[in-house]
């Protein structure tokens, strides 16, 4: 479509929207000071059931666990698809040499850059862990978690260069991770129907609350959605990477 | 009554949209797709706002202190690490159309011939 069409198009659903909007938001409830009542539930109920301080681990994991299951699949899923789109066009022809565009050469990495890189990569991967183990507790989870372990990966790179990167994050490692952490949660899903109890129930011991092993069930699947959140960030960004490099002449 | 909230949100839904709308780079567009996205952030946590209210963190604190909603949190965590992923198939489609056709503007992508 034209660029003129497009706008005139989009004026005219502008127009015809723009009444509906304006009641809407004459008619939403005062800003801060309605009614909670789920969000009242869940903060009254989760400390005594589930032995958690983190109201939103409660919701993540174990009241909603389920919509978290469809939300991880889903992140595999679009994880999948990138790595097929990418891999499957290129094959395994890629070359160390970096592929160049016309008139911007690469300038080399400076000293700075790879010292502070060396310092922060095991520090964000430190700090990764401490969130993704503290999710029960204090604000934190897998999905955060496994997002800075992911940028920590990605550290490596900037700071050690290509062939480094390459040598320490094998994807095969990293498809393993990720399935796993997807398959983790599916089975903590199924375990409880083999002793009886409903799908994802939390039949784990509590445990104490305030304590780093509390919360029963949340713990596993926590742990599953961390796998499989830092395999997809790095599986991703390893295949983004692979794409700034020439491929093999000899073998298109 | 306080309605800056959820004007911020409907002025990040709308500039996102415009974007897209006129977008002449698929990785822009992409762009404007996550301003749209985080229209929904803005959203969902205004919802679930309340004054005076701490963070849903029950740790240092009692149970039972005034605190905001946390579903709409849970919500809005999975939806931006969602988002994240979906975005990268979304610039990898972008990378494999630059390869076949040889262009990243929509204006100029015809619909395939048979």
């Amino acid at each position: 479509m034209k660029r003129d069409a497009r706008l005139a198009l989009a004026a005219a659903a502008a127009l015809a929207l723009l009444p509906g909007i304006v009641l809407v938001i004459a008619h939403l409830p005062d800003f801060g000071r309605h009614p909670l009542p789920y969000g009242e539930a869940i903060n009254g109920a989760a400390t005594r059931e589930r032995h958690v301080t983190n109201m939103v681990t409660a919701v993540n994991f174990d009241y909603r666990g389920l919509d978290t299951l469809g939300e991880e699949f889903m992140l595999l899923g679009a994880v999948t698809g990138t790595l097929v789109l990418l891999r499957g066009r290129r094959g395994e022809n890629v070359s160390d040499a970096p592929a160049e565009a016309e008139g911007r050469p690469i300038p080399p990495r400076s000293d700075a850059v790879a010292l502070a890189c060396r310092f922060f990569a095991p520090v964000l991967l430190l700090f990764g862990i401490y969130v993704v183990l503290h999710a029960q507790l204090t604000p934190g989870g897998g999905f955060q978690g496994g997002a800075i372990i992911g940028s920590g990966a990605l550290l490596l790179y900037l700071g050690e260069g290509y062939r480094i990167w390459r040598r320490l994050v094998r994807s095969h490692l990293f498809d393993a991770v990720e399935a796993t952490g997807a398959l983790i949660f599916a089975l903590a899903g199924w375990a409880p129907m083999i002793f009886g109890a409903k799908f994802l129930e939390n039949i784990l011991p509590l445990g104490k609350t305030g304590a780093l092993i509390s919360g029963g069930l949340i713990l596993v699947t926590n742990a599953g959605v961390a796998l499989a959140v830092a395999g997809g960030f790095v599986l991703l960004m390893v295949e983004f990477l692979e794409e700034t490099r020439t491929t093999k002449e000899d073998e298109r | 009554m306080t309605v800056l909230p959820w004007l911020v949100a409907l002025w990040l839904f709308a500039i996102g949209i415009y974007g897209i709308i006129t977008s002449r780079h698929y990785v822009h567009l992409i762009g404007c797709l996550g301003v749209v996205q985080s229209s929904t952030y803005v959203f969902l946590l205004s919802a679930g706002y309340r004054w005076g209210a701490g963070a849903p963190i029950f740790y240092d604190h009692p149970p039972g202190t005034p605190a905001v909603d946390p579903v709409v949190q849970a919500l809005v965590l999975t939806d931006i690490v969602v988002g994240a992923t979906v975005t990268a198939l979304l610039l990898a489609l972008v990378l494999q159309v630059h390869k076949r056709r040889g262009t990243v503007d929509p204006e100029k992508l015809q619909p395939m011939r048979r």
